[in-house]
């Protein structure tokens, strides 16, 4: 097990197999490579928090862009695939970075640069997806209603 | 700063690793090609800088935030059981 001392969450433990590590870090904070998934509170839905073993004031809240952005496409390059360990990125979790601005600004999600995970190697990489016409403040509308009660693919 | 002219096809070495070619040049622009080791991460700089700074300005939340989602929660077609016990 791994204690992490969070200012979020306090002094919480996660499983070493839960420690995701991004070899590059995220961009901004290069040298912070190791990060834990921590399950979804309850009735948060697609969202998620991504949180740095240290230091532990640096967390993430991140989201599964499915329910919100059906038809986003990631194109992962080779060498990134490569990097992550992984054949096709449809072996990996994509998920969004958000941002809470203060009301009434909407919550944003960075479709421009998406996190791709590979939980089976424990690997994680921020992808940056030039020319794909994506940006960094998506407005994250309700989503339409789903017709299948929470259909989150587990993990 | 270094600067270097390099004609087309010409190319730099930055360290034993990363070759940068200048491809082509027209029109006031300059097409680059970048070989590198897939651990060195090559962007443009505008894109580089725009996430850098979404990734810090998303990194101020606190947990308070999970307050605001639900109203932007996927919403499931059929209504949940109605009965609830406060």
């Amino acid at each position: 097990m791994v204690m992490l001392k969070t200012t979020r969450f306090g002094e919480i433990t996660v499983a070493d197999d839960r420690v995701i590590v991004f070899e590059q870090g995220l961009l901004g904070f290069a040298g912070i490579t190791r990060y834990a998934l921590l399950d979804p509170p309850e009735g948060a839905g697609p969202f998620a928090w991504l949180q740095a073993v240290e230091p532990g004031s640096l967390a993430f809240l991140v989201c599964d862009p499915a329910p919100f952005v059906p038809d986003y496409r990631v194109g992962v390059r080779p060498e990134d695939l490569a990097s992550l360990r992984m054949g096709d990125v449809s072996e990996g979790l994509v998920r969004v970075i958000v941002t809470v601005p203060k009301p009434p600004a909407p919550v944003t999600v960075n479709l421009l640069g998406p996190l791709v995970l590979n939980l089976r190697e424990r690997l994680g990489r921020q992808l940056v997806l030039s020319d794909s016409g994506y940006g960094t403040r998506h407005p994250l509308m309700p989503a339409a209603p789903t017709s299948a009660p929470a259909g989150d693919g587990g993990r | 700063m270094l600067v270097l002219t390099r004609q087309v096809d010409e190319a730099i070495m930055i360290g034993d690793a990363v070759e940068v070619t200048v491809v082509e040049v027209r029109g006031g622009k300059v097409r680059l090609g970048i070989r590198a080791p897939a651990a060195v991460a090559v962007h443009r700089k505008e894109v580089y800088l725009a996430i850098q700074h979404a990734n810090q300005e998303a990194a101020q939340v606190g947990p308070e935030v999970l307050r605001r989602l639900p109203a932007i929660l996927p919403r499931p077609a059929a209504p949940p059981p109605a009965s609830r016990k406060e």
